[in-house]
């Protein structure tokens, strides 16, 4: 069956791109110009994925994820124009999956799409608990992280944060969502906590800490483990 | 003279003394009486005469000479002969009577007269002072508006009762509006409008003024040179108002006031039509940019994609391939030209508002490392970082933006296989990002100049026109003295520059034993 994405944007031209572009990679696309044809749309079908532009020409994108939010939990990622990092802090926080900026590749694009169906509807199907990476494999249920087949030893903060990241592989997670979920919820703007244990994950799964490529970070926003290699899980 | 009623303490303490004096010299007189022999009757005069003279010192003049001529006539009754009458026997007595009432008169009118000349240098030389010590704080300060309480104070003292004081912060507003002004002591809605009308009409009301004198109350303006920039309002309800003298001092102590607060709205205005102008200086500079800065990547984007258009079957594909990625770079480029424009505009604007947090370098340069991969196929970037760096009190996005332009402009201005470094280190107060490259290096002229809006270096080591730096270093600049810091830019030992962005060193945060129980 082709999976079907809903793409919400006002450009034309950037539209009917994205349209031919995603249908050559055998995805059925519908298009919605604006944020009341994209929720009237959403009203009479179901569709996997939903590509939503924030500035749209009768409204704010964010309305068309609350509504979404509410009903289902079809994975949404927002394209948005680098106008206020704060905006794009709060649609992740509101439940947003992922965001690009534009311009972005469609390479990249796609990338994002497929990290976001795989964690489609996680709450139903049983969670991700394997990653395996460049040599970096954990298995959450056991507890377990290996370095090229070494075990390495975390502290159970370390392992906490390690598990939020793994549980959204690939997907940029927000500096508010980590510390809420390792922390708890009064800690949410204690961001240097994020800073230090970070810096000790990285020095003991990165082979060089300074580049990292599994423990990413997206200034400003949050932190993003690379997308696992399904080869290797 | 005081408001506060004729028998204020001071008054009472002064009556009593000029009492105490009296009563003495008439103990004296009588002691003395009983000596006749040896003190004749001029001599008791005398300590009359001095009595009435050492009186008027404290007691008001009228007081006085009515004092001493019921004493003249007492002394008459008791002393001169036939003594119990006020008959005179001798006219040599009566002369000596006719005169100590003339002395003490004169003597008393004197003396009375140098008191008020002294008590009125007094209130001069204060009220010069009042004026000085406002005129120095109004001077000191960048807004006037602080010294409305101290003014409000040295009024209340001035008038011996609390007034009420409105200072505006700006320009007069067209409807009577709270917030655009200072309102310092009671006041309610009367007085309130009371005080606006006043600020409007820039006159002044109530008693002596010349307008509504039948008012209990003063409304003085804050005069400035054609408008008012306040008012004050004094009440004075059951009593009397005081004098000429304390309204035109307090009048002129507003009108200092007003002066000090027009010549601070002629700064401010001077401010604004300043960063008008800086604006329109920037907004040209954009648009001198568009022409260039944008149109050179878009001619290239152009030929590329109307050549893929025209004559898509002809080329081959090695060829097509070459104009999409050619596209794709161009894109990329305008791309970052955008958000450095678009930050620059933003720096530069007055209200500008950094999100700053707590970042660690090393996952700065990790994010800009990443970036610069895809643009840095043969790693030619090396990062370096000293060991035990603390956190950076900075915001995110703009410090990665500014290591991404000095990357970039590094790759582009040296030779392709020569290597570019990003080295972090602590130094003294200061957390230094530096990157560093092999390039020609940048001519003495030049140093200061690359700084500026869409400036171009000529230092391209092949001579051929090298396009992006146009605004990149300017928001580097703006990014640094934004957070704080500085972009310095440092010719290198052996050939290549280093741009260097200091950034003070913040204490850092503490973490709290026992947080990571989760």
């Amino acid at each position: 069956m082709r999976l079907s994405v809903l793409l919400v944007e006002d450009d034309r031209e950037l539209r009917n791109t994205l349209r031919e572009a995603l249908a050559v990679e055998g995805y059925e696309v519908r298009t919605a110009a604006s944020l009341s044809e994209g929720l009237a749309l959403l009203q009479h079908t179901t569709v996997d994925l939903v590509l939503l532009d924030l500035s749209l020409p009768d409204g704010d994108g964010d309305t068309l994820l609350a509504t979404l939010r509410r009903r289902q939990t079809t994975p949404l990622i927002v394209v948005s124009a680098r106008e206020g990092e704060g905006q794009k802090v709060r649609l992740l926080d509101a439940g947003a999956d992922d965001y690009l900026v534009k311009p972005f590749g469609v390479a990249e694009l796609l990338a994002r799409m497929r990290v976001a169906l795989r964690h489609r509807g996680t709450q139903l199907r049983p969670s991700i608990t394997r990653y395996a990476r460049d040599g970096l494999s954990i298995d959450l249920a056991a507890r377990e992280v290996q370095l090229d087949g070494a075990a390495v030893r975390l502290t159970p903060t370390e392992f906490n944060l390690l598990a939020r990241l793994v549980r959204n592989a690939g997907q940029v997670v927000t500096h508010r969502q980590l510390l809420a979920d390792v922390w708890g919820a009064d800690f949410t703007a204690h961001t240097h906590y994020l800073r230090l244990y970070m810096g000790q994950l990285r020095a003991k799964l990165e082979r060089e800490p300074a580049e990292p490529r599994l423990l990413l970070t997206e200034p400003g926003v949050g932190y993003r483990l690379a997308e696992p290699h399904d080869d290797e899980a | 003279m005081s408001r506060l009623g004729f028998w204020s303490p001071s008054l009472a303490r002064r009556l009593g003394a000029g009492a105490g004096v009296w009563v003495l010299a008439w103990a004296a007189m009588a002691t003395l009486d009983g000596q006749v022999g040896q003190v004749g009757l001029a001599g008791l005069a005398m300590l009359l005469v001095l009595a009435s003279a050492l009186a008027t010192l404290w007691w008001p003049m009228a007081v006085s000479l009515t004092v001493t001529a019921l004493s003249v006539l007492g002394f008459n009754w008791w002393f001169v002969p036939p003594r119990h009458t006020f008959a005179v026997d001798l006219r040599q007595d009566a002369l000596l009577l006719g005169g100590m009432l003339a002395v003490s008169w004169v003597v008393a009118a004197v003396v009375a007269r140098q008191r008020q000349l002294a008590e009125q240098a007094r209130r001069l030389a204060l009220q010069a002072d009042q004026l000085r010590q406002l005129g120095d704080a109004l001077r000191d300060t960048d807004d006037p508006v602080e010294q409305a309480r101290p003014l409000h104070a040295t009024l209340a003292a001035l008038l011996q009762t609390p007034p009420t004081l409105l200072v505006l912060r700006g320009t007069l507003p067209a409807q009577d509006d709270p917030a655009a002004a200072l309102i310092v002591g009671e006041h309610d809605a009367h007085v309130l409008s009371g005080l606006w009308h006043c600020t409007r009409q820039a006159q002044a009301f109530g008693p002596g003024t010349g307008r509504h004198a039948d008012l209990p109350e003063w409304y003085l303006p804050l005069r400035g040179r054609q408008a008012a920039f306040g008012a004050l309002r004094v009440g004075f309800a059951a009593l009397a108002p005081p004098g000429d003298g304390v309204r035109v001092q307090a009048q002129a102590l507003c009108d200092q006031m007003g002066l000090a607060l027009q010549r601070a709205q002629v700064r401010r205005e001077a401010a604004d039509a300043q960063r008008q102008a800086q604006l329109q200086g920037l907004r040209n500079a954009l648009l001198a940019a568009i022409s260039h800065d944008y149109r050179t990547p878009l001619a290239a984007i152009m030929g590329a994609a109307s050549s893929l258009q025209e004559q898509g079957e002809r080329l081959s594909p090695a060829q097509r391939q070459r104009f999409a990625q050619s596209i794709v770079d161009e894109t990329v480029q305008l791309g970052r030209l955008t958000d450095n424009t678009l930050q620059l505009a933003r720096l530069d604007s007055p209200e500008v508002q950094l999100l700053l947090d707590w970042e660690s370098a090393e996952e700065l340069v990790g994010s800009v490392l990443q970036r610069a991969r895809r643009h840095d196929p043969t790693r030619r970037v090396r990062a370096r970082l000293e060991p035990g760096l603390p956190l950076v009190r900075c915001d995110a996005i703009l410090l990665t933006q500014l290591l991404d332009n000095l990357i970039d402009n590094a790759l582009k201005y040296s030779p392709a296989e020569a290597p570019v470094e990003l080295l972090v280190r602590r130094q003294g107060e200061h957390i230094v990002f530096a990157v560093r490259d092999r390039g020609p290096g940048i001519a003495p002229g030049w140093r200061e100049r690359v700084f500026e809006v869409f400036q171009r270096g000529e230092f391209a080591p092949h001579g051929g026109q090298r396009r992006g730096a146009g605004v990149g270093l300017a928001v580097c600049r703006a990014i640094a003295r934004a957070h704080g810091g500085e972009l310095k830019l440092r010719p290198r030992g052996h050939g290549g520059t280093s741009f260097e962005c200091w950034l003070p060193a913040a204490p850092p945060p503490t973490i709290e034993e026992g947080s990571s129980c989760a």
